[in-house]
């Protein structure tokens, strides 16, 4: 297995504060990894530091063992796609236009796009099971919908690594297990995954790694497993589980273990 | 809090099988266009206090039939330069709103919203006042003090607007209304500058947006740079595309956001620059004609370039054909007949926006 992406000793300062310390970890290609931890620490801030967008104040990245701030942005983002936690168009593009957005990093200038570019939105609509809506508005559409287009439109783009924000936000759990499945097919198709989670019970059987980030501490990462313990948890995110319905299973289970 | 105002309302529920709305193949709807253009500049010609009728118009131009002394003078050197101007006019704000719409992300943002004909306005007056016989390489000093009061109000504006690496739409848009109508406003003490009085009556006519009668080579220049700015901003409009998913997804998909920023401002300034130095204060063009271009062609940049352009010719030549004709013998300035014209529709897009509230 080789590196994808790593991330050594990253730290990261919005206005002022700290919102990300000692990030160290390593996606290896073909992973599926979830990143937990509570609002605002610094989940989407890692994100954007792994799709290059931002620069970590200290640290570093590097992306199949180049650092980061060396390769251009477009190459980054012909390796990486990041789908956002929200997307609002002010004009009524259809989803196809929106897809072929996607195409950016490898159209120049002054040429529109080709057949290859054409069969790569085809293919990202096709792989996110959006084909049959593309020639509806994209905001017209149901957020399951929009949350599926949004991954064609980071497909589009034929990374390496695909990142996502949050993704199973506002879904119901109809919608929630489609887009697990979608996750769990690209990553058969040979993408690597890393996306930030809430819903902790989704994390616990479909990812193989989880990076957790707690208020004022290093980034931690393991099998779920080893990072979904309630004592763990009850640090992270300050609140014991065996108050959460959906955690006190595990909590009832863990408690079992110890005795 | 920020609130964003996020879409025109398009329609409503989202039906199961609903397709995309039909539109007009782009060559065809071109074509159309370039003949409704033609079409429009014939009776443009012809109308007005002496009637020349378009076949003894189709007869002078293409078959040297000649005209009576007095059609050749109204024809050629009244009526063809302040037609043509109108063209010009109305092809350089609608693209200017175009582009300021795409790169604020807004429709309802326009040279006239956004500040940069304020800093034109500023610009010309400037020029009108004082420097009225200068020129640089052709370019009067007018259209220069133009640009530049274009560009640089832009950029503060745009300066205002953006904190923390972000762009505030409501911070943009009032900060652009509140220096545009500042900027047009202190163009009136340019008349106190002027001893002659001739400069006074140029300016006030010119405030009120009438297209006057433009000296030849003062619209070979605004023609040249319209179709220069265009040229400029045909290899942008993908990247306007890409843009309307937010500057940090342009960013990530590899796009030099600052870079095009800047280009893109440019280009509007310059656009504005022509269209203020041709034809002065004229509201709203630039806010409507790129959306009716979108209700023919759908939201692609690419293809509203051309559309834009073509529609914003004709309807300008219109307004201003209705403007000179509609009170006849008097005059309205077709600045005036656009403020009519243009605020209804302003509300209107207003009240169907669908807003978004950001905490």
């Amino acid at each position: 297995m080789s590196s994808l992406l790593r991330l050594n000793d990253v730290h990261f300062d919005y206005q002022g504060h700290r919102v990300l310390r000692q990030a160290t970890f390593e996606l290896e290609e073909g992973s599926c990894s979830a990143l937990i931890g509570t609002n605002g620490v610094g989940k989407t801030t890692l994100l954007r530091i792994a799709a290059g967008v931002l620069r970590p104040a200290t640290g570093h990245v590097s992306l199949r063992e180049r650092p980061m701030e060396t390769i251009a942005l477009k190459e980054i983002a012909r390796t990486v796609a990041l789908v956002p936690q929200q997307l609002e168009l002010p004009f009524a593009f259809t989803v196809q236009q929106v897809v072929e957005q996607g195409r950016t990093p490898y159209i120049g200038m002054l040429r529109g796009p080709g057949p290859g570019d054409r069969m790569a939105v085809d293919r990202a609509l096709d792989l996110a099971d959006v084909s049959s809506l593309r020639h509806r508005i994209f905001n017209e559409l149901s957020g399951g919908e929009r949350q599926r287009v949004k991954i064609a439109l980071g497909l589009a783009q034929q990374p390496r690594l695909l990142l996502l924000d949050e993704p199973t936000q506002n879904l119901d759990i109809g919608r929630q297990v489609e887009l697990i499945d979608l996750l769990h097919f690209l990553r058969d198709e040979g993408i690597t995954i890393l996306a930030s989670m809430h819903d902790l019970h989704l994390v616990d059987k479909n990812f193989s790694t989880v990076l957790l980030l707690s208020p004022g501490l290093p980034l931690a990462s393991g099998s779920p497993e080893q990072m979904l313990k309630p004592s763990i948890l009850e640090h992270a995110f300050q609140c014991p589980p065996d108050r959460h319905p959906l955690l006190i299973e595990r909590a009832e289970l863990y408690r079992k273990e110890v005795r | 809090m920020a609130i964003e105002i996020a879409t025109v309302a398009t329609t409503h529920a989202p039906g199961v099988e609903r397709t995309r709305r039909r539109t007009v193949p782009p060559l065809v709807l071109n074509l159309l266009l370039i003949a409704g253009l033609g079409l429009m500049t014939l009776i443009s010609l012809g109308i007005g206090a002496v009637h020349i009728s378009p076949r003894a118009i189709f007869a002078a131009l293409f078959w040297h039939r000649p005209l009576s002394e007095t059609e050749r003078l109204i024809l050629f050197h009244l009526r063809l330069p302040r037609v043509l101007a109108s063209g010009v006019v109305g092809s350089a704000l609608a693209l200017s709103g175009l582009l300021f719409q795409g790169l604020f992300r807004n429709p309802i943002a326009d040279p006239y919203v956004i500040g940069s004909s304020g800093g034109a306005t500023l610009g010309a007056s400037l020029g009108i006042t004082f420097f009225s016989q200068w020129s640089v390489f052709g370019f009067s000093a007018t259209a220069l003090l133009a640009f530049a009061g274009s560009a640089a109000t832009m950029a503060l504006v745009y300066g205002l607007a953006r904190s923390a690496g972000k762009t505030n739409v409501v911070t943009l848009l009032l900060a652009g209304f509140a220096i545009s109508t500042m900027f047009t406003n202190s163009s009136y003490f340019f008349e106190l500058f002027d001893k002659t009085g001739t400069g006074n009556r140029v300016l006030a006519s010119w405030l009120h947006g009438v297209i006057g009668i433009p000296a030849w080579p003062e619209l070979a220049v605004g023609a040249a740079l319209l179709v220069l700015a265009t040229v400029a901003a045909l290899p942008l409009m993908r990247t306007l595309n890409t843009l309307v998913l937010g500057d940090e997804y342009a960013q990530q998909l590899g796009i030099r956001v600052e870079l095009a920023r800047v280009a893109i401002i440019l280009i509007g300034s310059l656009l504005t620059a022509v269209a203020v130095s041709l034809g002065g204060v004229i509201f709203f063009a630039g806010l409507i004609v790129p959306h009716v271009a979108r209700l023919m062609m759908g939201p692609d940049h690419v293809r509203l370039l051309p559309v834009t352009a073509l529609t914003g010719a004709i309807f300008l030549m219109l307004a201003d054909t209705l403007a000179r004709t509609i009170f006849a013998p008097s005059e309205l300035p077709v600045g005036v007949l656009m403020a009519f014209v243009g605020g209804p529709f302003f509300l209107y897009l207003l009240r169907n926006m669908k807003r978004s509230y950001s905490v």
